[in-house]
């Protein structure tokens, strides 16, 4: 199968991203900053759960940063908070040194229940950013067409959602967040629930856009090896309350491909450090 | 088609077939001045509609029916849908849907009229009440139900909470929302007759009411058969437009529950 890549060529904001870089002062760097933030839930029966003890992160512009941890430990919520969709009951998150507030169009959320528009077909869904921000129907659909040959959906276009299966369904809501193109992608557990052989091929098309454009990628993984081949970063958090446990800095060379990772020693010795922490932060619980 | 296909599609005709035997024989049995049979029935139904007078009458009720549902259909989607978003918009209306909801909009009826006449006005107004609290509380649900994800995905995209409503929370509870608009259709029927048969000056229920007032059986019969008839075209033609609408919702084997 030909793997189509996005170009920049097919949006033309592509140069903001490379001078993004300039733009801020002394945090130049920082994209996304996390400070002293917790997260408290009320529970049925005027109980409150805390889902999230006191968070603090940095992460950088064009960094490529993964979530690993327990289900439950508040993953899904942070990505909520940096989205904007959630605000923290303590302490502030900010998105090129500004609060964020609520949600806007430089981070890309991509949900882990898809979340797609049932009355629009698959390349309505994709067309759909483009279209409330203005962009014209041609030009929309023409990038939209592009992005759903890269996720490897050609010839689904006119499809309904409910005629689309979960790993298809996933696709499509990728397509649809990488078509405006946002700086920071919130993605939640997006591979999930694909077959072994697609969600290679889209780590490796993640990877590229994300070497083309240099987005700052916040991504929420249960597959230890998945989090330590895309990210440079690797973030353990562990439960009750949800906080992190420990930052793992990846340090492998890029491009990087996979079948020489596979066999390199770092590589797996990455994986079973990380595997390790996780396992002992389920001990804890059991 | 098939012949099961070919069963389906008529087999509304035959069960209006069988009621109609049904009744021949039974009023064929009973032979009283005041069940005519069916067929007399039937053979009633021209000169009633041939009538230009008649038929300027039922045409007024058709046009009352249609004002006060599109006016309903106006006021009831946005407060419907309102109200499953924003929270105080339906602590401030479901007290007052809970009282108005169970009192029959037609015993309503004396009260509107000593108001505000007998003509159009209190008619449409009673039509537009019973047909809107059942699209109110369908829009609601249907807009309570939005997952929210959906909304969020579209605020990511840099909508506003106006547009948001328009153009997701609208879509999204659609199949529901016409799923009230049917009923309230019906509704609407319902009410349009029943208001005429309290203010009787004009209209579809009015000759039904003064041919039994005259003991013209046979009009009687007729003009409920119209009636119905009327009922039954309506309501396939808004299953037709609702079906086209919402196909994207639609389960792949539904039950056939209509005259589609
Ligand atoms: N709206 C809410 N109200 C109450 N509790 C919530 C809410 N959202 C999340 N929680 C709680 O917060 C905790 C963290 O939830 P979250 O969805 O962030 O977990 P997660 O790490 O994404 O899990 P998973 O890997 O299963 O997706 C859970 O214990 C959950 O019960
Ligand atoms: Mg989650």
């Amino acid at each position: 199968m030909q793997v189509v890549s996005l170009r920049s060529d097919a949006h033309t904001d592509a140069e903001p991203v490379s001078g993004r870089k300039s733009s801020g002062v002394d945090s130049a760097a920082a994209m996304i900053e996390i400070d002293h933030v917790s997260q408290r839930f009320q529970t049925s029966g005027k109980q409150s759960h805390l889902a999230l003890s006191d968070i603090n992160l940095t992460i950088e512009d064009g960094a490529f940063v993964s979530i690993l941890g327990p289900s439950g430990c508040g993953k899904s919520t942070l990505l909520y908070i940096v989205g904007g969709f959630v605000q923290p009951t303590d302490g502030v998150a900010k998105v090129k040194g500004k609060a964020i507030t609520g949600p806007g169009p430089d981070r890309g959320p991509v949900f882990q229940e898809f979340a797609l528009f049932p009355w629009k077909n698959v390349l309505g869904n994709v067309m759909y950013g483009l279209r409330q921000q203005g962009v014209k129907r041609a030009e929309a659909e023409a990038r939209g067409r592009k992005l759903l040959e890269m996720v490897g959906l050609k010839g689904y276009e006119n499809f309904y959602p409910k005629e689309l299966s979960g790993g298809m369904k996933q696709r499509v809501a990728i397509a649809r967040t990488l078509a405006y193109d946002p700086a920071v992608l919130l993605m939640d557990e997006p591979f999930g629930a694909l077959d072994a052989h697609t969600r290679t091929r889209l780590q490796n098309d993640l990877l590229d856009i994300w070497d083309r454009q240099r987005k700052t990628v916040l991504f929420v993984t249960h597959s230890v090896e998945e989090a330590v081949y895309l990210s440079d970063k690797v973030i353990v958090m562990s439960r009750s309350p949800g906080s992190i446990k420990q930052i793992v800095d990846i340090d492998l060379p890029r491009p990087r491909k996979r079948a020489d990772l596979l066999l390199d020693a770092r590589f797996q010795k990455y994986i079973v450090d990380i595997e390790k922490m996780i396992d002992d932060g389920g001990k804890d619980h059991l | 088609m098939t012949v099961r296909g070919v069963l389906k599609t008529l087999s509304p005709l035959f069960a209006c077939i069988g009621l109609l035997c049904v009744w021949q024989i039974a009023s064929l049995r009973l032979d009283t001045e005041s069940s005519p049979t069916a067929l007399e029935a039937i053979k009633a139904i021209p000169s009633i509609l041939g009538d230009k007078g008649s038929l300027l009458n039922i045409l007024d009720s058709i046009r009352r029916m249609a004002i006060g549902l599109v006016l309903a259909v106006m006021f009831a989607i946005p407060l419907g849908l309102l109200m499953g978003r924003i929270k105080a918009v339906a602590a401030f209306f479901n007290p007052l849907m809970m009282i108005i909801y169970p009192v029959p909009k037609a015993a309503l009826m004396p009260i509107i009229m000593l108001w505000m006449g007998v003509g159009d006005v209190s008619k449409i107004l009673v039509i537009f009440l019973g047909v809107s609290l059942p699209i109110i509380y369908h829009a609601f649900q249907g807009s309570k139900a939005v997952e929210e994800k959906m909304l969020w995905s579209g605020a990511a995209m840099g909508m506003s909470a106006p547009m948001r409503m328009l153009r997701i929370v609208l879509p999204a509870a659609l199949p529901e929302i016409l799923t009230g608009c049917r009923t309230g259709l019906v509704l609407a029927l319902i009410t349009m007759i029943t208001s005429e048969m309290i203010a009787r000056q004009s209209g579809a229920g009015n000759i039904l009411f003064n041919s039994l007032d005259m003991a013209q059986y046979d009009t009687v019969f007729a003009m409920i058969l119209i009636i119905g008839a009327m009922g039954i075209v309506f309501d396939a033609a808004f299953e037709k437009l609702r079906l086209s609408l919402v196909r994207w919702s639609q389960p792949r084997d539904d039950m056939p529950l209509s005259f589609t």
